[in-house]
Parts: C-alpha cells; structure tokens; sequence
C-alpha cells in the first residue's frame, strides 16, 4: 500500500473470505435499516454505525486491511458486489417502498458523484447540480410525451442538453471563485428552476404528468419483472437500470481519476496557480468539471423521470442542489465509496427518520452539521493517490 | 405615468433599504470571520414570529390588546435576534472559521434548516404563513398625486440611521477598529492584542441585530410571514452583498438597491414580470459577476505565490 511494504498484506485466502463476508454484512446492514420502520430501532441500528466509524477511526488498520484485501482479490470482490446487487430485489420481495427508496437512494448516488468530480477533485463549487437534474429530466419529458420520442433515445439528447448548460454554466467559472463562484452556480439553480416555474410549455408549477414507461425488447418498464419464475413488482425494472447508472458513473469515475483529466483537476484543488504554471489549462478544466457533472445529473433525471412519470419544479430546487452537495461532503471529497455511503445514507436517513414525523428535517438539519462538525473531512477521507507500482 | 413612476421609486427605495440593511450583515460576517452566514436570512425572520409571539403574551399577560404591546414587543425581539446570532456563532459558524469555504456554506444552509423547523414547531400553527401589521400606518404626504406612507418614510429614516450609527461605529469606537482590525487580517489582530472571540461576538451580535430589524421591515412590508420566507430574503441579501462586493459597506447597500430596482422594474415594465422576478434578479446577479468577478466595490486581490 502506498509504495512502502506494508508487513500485514492479507494471503488470498483471508482477503477473499474478508471481501465477501465485509460486502455480504455490509449488504444485511442496509437490509436491516431499509425494513424496521419501529423509531428505537432505526436509532439503535444507527447507533452501531456510528460505532462501526468510531472503530474505524480509532483503528486505522482495520481500513488498511479492507483495502489491502480488495486489491489483493478484485475479482472476488467485484463479483460479489455484483450478485448482491443483483439479488438484493429477491430478499426484498414486493416490499415496492424499499425498492423506491433504493432507487432514489441510487440515483442519487450518481448525481452525488457527478458532483464529485467538482466539488471533490476539482474543490469547485457548484449549487446547480440539481438544475442539470432537472434539465435531463424535463429534456427527456418533453420529448417523450411531446414526440414520442423512445426513453433510450432520450437519454443521450438529454445528457447533450445538460451538457451544454453544463458548459454554459462553466463560463463565469473562469474568472470567480470561491463564494462568488458558488452565488453564480446557486443563481443558474434559481433561475432554471424559476423558468421551468413559470414556463406554460414546461406545465408551470404543475409539472409534467403522464411520462410513459420505457421498454426494453418488448418487456415495459411498467409490468413486473419475472426472472426464473420469481416475480418481481415493476420497480424492480427501474432497480437494476438505475444500477447500471452507478456502475457506469463509478467506471467514469475510477478512470477519469486515473487519467491525466482527474490528476490535473487534483492539481487545481491543491493550487491553481502552481497547476497553471504546470502548463494545465486551468479555465479548461474547470468547464470541463461542469460539463461532466451535468451530462451525468441528466442521465439520472432522465431515469427519474421516466420512473416517478411525473415532474414538477418542486423537485429541482436549491435545496436538492444543498443535499447533493451535503451528501460529497458527508461520504468524503474524492473518494468514490465515500460519495456512495453518503447518497446513501442520506437518502435512507430522512425517510427512516418519519418515525419522528414532523421533526425529521429538524433532525436532518442536526445531523449533517454535527456530521460537518465532528468529522468534517467526512465518513471515508480522501486517500493519498497512489503513483505507479501495485502492491 | 408620472405617478406610477413615484410609486415604483417609493417601492424600489424602500424595497432596496431592506435589502441593503440584510446584505449588511452577511457582508459584516464574511468580513470579520471569513465564512458565509446563509442562514443569516432564516435568523433574520426570526423576528417578525418573536415579535408576534411576544406581542401575543404581553396582551395576554395584561389584557388589553393593542398596536402598543407590538411597538414594545419589536426592541425586545430585536435584541434577542441579536443574541440568537451570538449564540449561532458561538455553537456552530465559529468552528468553521478555518475549514474549507465550502464546508461552512454547507453548514449553514444546515443550520438555516434548522431554524426553520425551530420556527415551525415552536410558534403555535407554525406552517402557516401569518398575517404581521404595518409597524407604522397612514399616509405622510404627497409627492405630485402620490401618497407617501409612513411606513416608507420609515423604512429609509432607520436605514439612514442604522448606516451612520454603524459607520460612527466602525470607524470611532475602539471595538469598532477591532473589528476593522480583525477583518483586515485576524492573525495579525490577534498579534496586536486583539481578542478575537469578542470580535465575533460584537459583530454577530450586531449583524443579526440588523438584520432583524431588516426582517421586521420585510414582513412588515410584505404584511404577512413564513417560517420559509428567510429562504428568499437571505439568497436576495446574500445576493445584493455579493454583487456589491463581500465586506464592503458601501458595496451592500448599492447591491440592496440593485437588486430591489431590478426586481422592481421587471415588476412594473415586463409583462408578467411578476412572476419572473427571480429570474431577472439572479441573470443580473450572473451578468454582474461575469464583468466584475469579486462584485462591483469589490477588492480585486491579486493572487500571488
């Protein structure tokens, strides 16, 4: 690990029954917190996380260790990822709400690291991740129901769409920074937002209604999923598509990272002028971070779109912005598990937290600024990148 | 015609008076301690709901209701406002001082959540918005057919007050030039003796004390408010003191006035500019920052290694 040799590298066997049994409690934790609905217990299961990261954060090795035992087996590890995202749906049967809740949770997860790549490697801020969301998703609206246009064709023009609000988005960046930066990115927010208010052609405040379910070879998104003999309700379908968001948004991200793209937008998080000296086209990369962050804000408001059928303004506001953002800090800047457990976790947390009825948002609120107060690199820091050689 | 335009200049002075004395905190904020107070809007409106509930308990307490019991009411709730921001410092903004720009605004749009919530379940039927008189009623005069109200009279006597109060503040009284001090440079103040706890406390006392009055007038001029009104009146102040350059004085109230004048122009000249207000506001607020990145009386610094 980190080019020095670090004595404690797990033999096959170990980091193997280690990358299973980590994943497979990983996965019953989140199965556990998705079923109960009682408010004692969903405080108890929380309560053991929060142990879960203070042993993390009391014994470092335990996540040298993870580390070292998933690059020693990738494979392994990647496969069992695999079929315990796959056979999640069969545990939860026809439980439809938890499945919502997972594909909120997982669309989420990628506008979470399509902020990432700014806010994360590139530390720049932005409030309109929500507005790209918007865009993709009332894009991919208006074309289906306007057009008729299939949800697979939408989803590019959608991303296109973004993209160059993305870019246009990018512009100012070149010149303000900081505050001011993140003023011009809230004030994009308000008034994409304010437009698809008041817009006739957008349904104004009412939205649009009655976006048709995609189909794949002939099986529609809206019926249910009948794998092997086994039912499953037409979430399900919806489970697995927005799945193979997150895939490809980790893929993008794990090689962005590694490419001289997501170095340089390191170097401009560390120093602007020092990258500039560099010879790194400072303005560049910076439209660039917009861009990338909206094309992948638009894919998951596509598939939002096309799976809730219905919607408004109300769903792209600033406050959705604050929570994407929320959700990069909390998990940790930069690193793609992090992001990850944060969409998560954050998505999760409100809705187990109705237990507490009306005072839920009140907790939220409470939650994320002790989360920023006492752990504020957040819950999976940022690791030192490693340069060259394999453990 | 004639009178339509003294109508949206009394609108727009008046508007932009409170504009300016809400981008005045956040500006007094950012200066001193570095960090972006959003919820500097929510504390703000807080006011209003502390001066109806206290109102409400005094002509409980002592029967009797009457306009009398508000105008007691509004001194106590703007000091209390004021305290409220001290406290906000002193258990949150304060630990964030030091860390990234990002983490404190995140922080405390948390925190403006929160005391959103505070509001709605602390005052009774919290979620509905509540009606808040005019602190002053009845006309004061004419200008060429138009009546002038108190109210806007009002409005700009205390907002001229407040500034030169504030401005006499800064630059003649020793925490005044401790505050400029540890603005200026905080470490250095520090060197110099300065201590800076007391500098934050003196600046968010008196920032939160501003803006509430601001909020008072806010609510007082829409007639009605809402535990999310402090949403919009903190993004509009947060706005107008950018736009006029962070920690600039005179950069928040021309700010206040730019943003209340466009909001007041798209209003009266654009046809169903009503609804597109925000929209107007915030293209000029991108436009402004485009041509001027760090505001209009902003210090353009000069980055150096």
């Amino acid at each position: 690990m980190q080019g020095r040799a670090s004595p404690d590298v797990p033999g096959i066997a170990a980091a193997t029954v280690f990358a299973i049994a980590s994943q497979i409690i990983g996965a019953a934790f989140l199965y556990l917190i998705l079923r109960v609905d009682g408010g004692w217990q969903v405080v108890g299961l929380l309560a053991l996380l929060g142990l879960g990261f203070y042993l993390l954060e009391r014994l470092p090795w335990i996540a040298d260790y993870a580390l070292a035992s998933f690059a020693r087996v990738p494979l392994v590890a990647m496969i069992t990822a695999a079929v315990i995202v796959l056979a999640f749906p069969f545990f939860v049967g026809s439980n439809t709400y938890i499945l919502h809740l997972l594909i909120v949770a997982e669309l989420y997860a990628v506008l979470a690291l399509a902020l990432n790549f700014q806010l994360g490697s590139a530390n720049i801020p932005n409030f309109a991740t929500g507005a790209s969301y918007g865009i993709g998703a009332y894009v991919s609206a208006l074309l289906a129901i306007n057009f008729g246009v299939s949800f697979w064709l939408t989803l590019p023009v959608a991303a296109l769409a973004a993209t160059l609000f993305g870019f246009i988005i990018g512009i100012p960046s070149m010149r303000t920074r900081d505050t001011y930066l993140a003023l011009v990115t809230i004030a994009f927010g308000v008034v994409v937002q304010q437009l698809l208010n008041n817009f006739s052609w957008t349904g104004g405040p009412n939205g649009l209604v009655g976006i048709p379910a995609p189909s794949l070879f002939g099986h529609s998104f809206a019926d249910p999923l009948v794998i092997f003999g086994w039912k499953l309700p037409s979430q399900a379908n919806f489970y697995y598509l927005s799945a193979a968001l997150v895939v490809v948004a980790i893929v993008t991200a794990h090689r962005l990272h590694g490419s001289r793209i997501g170095l340089a937008w390191n170097a401009l998080r560390a120093d602007e002028i020092a990258a500039k000296a560099q010879g790194i086209n400072v303005a560049w990369f910076k439209v660039l971070a917009f861009a990338v962050d909206a094309f992948l804000a638009a894919f998951a408001g596509t598939i939002y779109a096309f799976y809730v059928s219905y919607i408004s303004p109300d769903n792209f506001t600033f406050l959705v912005s604050v929570t994407i953002m929320t959700m990069v800090i909390v998990g940790g800047m930069d690193n793609i598990f992090g992001v990850i457990v944060g969409a998560f976790l954050l998505t999760i947390l409100p809705e187990k937290l109705r237990a507490f009825a009306d005072y839920r948002l009140l907790f939220f609120g409470v939650v994320i600024i002790g989360f920023l107060m006492i752990r504020p690199q957040g819950l999976f820091p940022q690791r030192m990148r490693r340069y060259g050689g394999e453990p | 015609m004639a009178e339509l335009l003294v109508q949206q200049l009394v609108n727009w002075i008046t508007l932009g008076c409170i504009y300016a004395l809400l981008a005045i905190g956040f500006s007094l904020i950012f200066g001193v301690l570095n960090v972006i107070h959003f919820s500097h809007g929510d504390v703000a409106m807080t006011a209003p709901f502390i001066t109806l509930a206290l109102a409400q308990a005094l002509a409980t307490a002592l029967g009797a209701s009457g306009p009398a019991w508000l105008v007691l009411a509004v001194p106590v709730a703007v000091l209390a406002v004021g305290l409220i921001g001290v406290l906000l410092d002193k258990v949150v903004i304060r630990r964030f001082r030091d860390a990234p720009a990002m983490m404190a605004l995140v922080a405390t749009v948390a925190l403006g959540i929160v005391i959103r919530e505070l509001i709605r379940h602390l005052y009774p039927q919290g979620s509905n918005p509540h009606a808040f008189p005019r602190l002053v009623s009845g006309m004061a005069f004419e200008i060429s057919g138009v009546a002038i109200s108190w109210f806007a009279l009002l409005v700009v006597v205390l907002t001229v007050a407040l500034v030169a109060m504030l401005f006499v503040f800064l630059r003649m009284t020793p925490l005044g030039l401790r505050i400029r001090a540890a603005s200026e440079d905080r470490v250095v103040a520090r060197m110099m003796g300065i201590r800076d706890a007391r500098v934050f406390r003196a600046t968010f006392f008196i920032a939160s004390a501003i803006g509430a009055i601001a909020g008072l007038l806010f609510a007082s001029y829409a007639g009605v408010t809402r535990f999310d009104f402090g949403v919009m009146a903190g993004l509009l102040g947060f706005s107008a003191a950018v736009i006029g350059g962070l920690g600039s004085m005179p950069g928040a109230i021309l700010g206040g006035l730019i943003i209340a004048g466009i909001e007041v122009l798209a209003q009266t000249f654009v046809p169903d500019g009503a609804s597109y207000r925000l929209v107007f506001v915030f293209l000029l607020v991108i436009a402004v920052l485009i041509f001027r990145p760090a505001g209009l009386l902003g210090r353009t610094v000069m980055e150096k290694v």
